[in-house]
């Protein structure tokens, strides 16, 4: 059983310090690399109403966890200038926007369109499914595997993961860890 | 036996040496690192005191007693100002596990009269060891996350 949640669910929480205990940004957006099948990093607002965006940026590596209320890092040096950021943190590469991308198994089926990448709660950016519109209109979760082909218009998944289409997280949550001992990853 | 925080509030300081009593306790300063009280705060606002915890010679039911009327200094730096307002009390706080899920708000302080030692904190119904405690800030208390 594993706790997920939804990147929109992740745009917002505050960004909390462990060394001290304050609330130094909040989520802005989320970089994701598609290839990586991971979150990379984040991008951030200053907190309070009638904040701007913050220059700053949170790669991957420095988040301690994504929890469910907030974004823990050790201390405010976490927040680098995009300048002294991984080049795919500091400029994603355009295309990586996978929301609206039709999902095809190898079959050749469609099971929807994505929209939101679902992530592993308590890690550091792990995505381990997607949100999606499914063709009745209806919401839907499927896990993906640890690498899929991304074209940018579509992304191919294995045929397994008919199997795997769950109405909400939690049937997400228990199903991934079978999806993937099915493929045999991990 | 232990004391809480909640039952510190109002009680009297009073000075060994002269028996004047000095004020009452409005506050409890935690020292994070050691897991230890580091001050109490006499009276509210700017007009409030701190006494270090090593100027405190008994730890009473009934009285704070100290060794002499001069221990009381008036807040110095920031977070000692923080702390006479309250700012950095750890009851009614917001605590937050290291993994960044809310753990509930913070009741009570359990710790020894004796020596200071904080023992545990109180999260409704849970009660988690004070060794759990990392940090105290405006935002929340961070606790290490409890084992799932």
């Amino acid at each position: 059983m594993r706790l997920l949640v939804t990147g929109s669910a992740i745009r917002g929480l505050p960004v909390v310090t462990i060394a001290d205990g304050e609330d130094v940004a909040e989520v802005r957006d989320l970089i994701y690399s598609p290839e990586a099948g991971r979150v990379v990093g984040l991008t951030l607002n200053k907190r309070g109403f009638l904040s701007g965006r913050r220059r700053e940026v949170l790669p991957a590596e420095t988040i301690h966890a994504i929890g469910r209320n907030a974004v823990m890092v050790d201390d405010e040096t976490s927040l680098i200038h995009p300048h002294d950021a991984p080049a795919d943190v500091a400029a994603p590469p355009s295309g990586r926007d996978v929301t609206g991308n039709e999902v095809l198994t190898e079959g050749g089926e469609s099971l929807g369109q994505v929209k939101d990448v679902v992530v592993l709660v308590g890690s550091n950016g792990e995505v381990v499914g997607y949100e999606i519109e499914t063709a009745s209109g209806k919401p839907g979760y499927i896990p993906l595997p640890a690498q899929l082909a991304v074209s940018g218009t579509a992304l191919v998944v294995p045929e397994s993961t008919k199997d795997f289409v769950k109405d909400d997280l939690v049937g997400l949550g228990a199903a991934v860890d079978e999806f993937r001992s099915r493929l045999g990853i991990r | 036996m232990s004391e809480r925080f909640t039952a510190v509030p109002g009680r009297r300081v009073v000075s060994r040496t002269s028996a004047e009593e000095l004020g009452n306790l409005s506050h409890v300063v935690v020292d994070v690192k050691r897991r230890q009280v580091a001050s109490l705060v006499l009276g509210k606002g700017r007009k409030a005191l701190l006494i270090d915890w090593d100027q405190v010679s008994g730890f009473g039911p009934d009285a704070v007693m100290v060794a002499h009327d001069t221990a009381l200094h008036p807040a110095g730096d920031d977070r000692e100002h923080a702390a006479a307002d309250g700012k950095l009390d750890l009851t009614g706080k917001r605590a937050l596990s290291d993994m960044g899920n809310d753990l509930g708000t913070i009741t009570d302080v359990v710790f020894d009269p004796d020596t200071g030692a904080i023992e545990s904190l109180v999260i409704g119904d849970l009660e988690q060891p004070a060794a759990s405690l990392l940090a105290v800030g405006s935002f929340a208390v961070i606790l290490r996350a409890p084992a799932e």
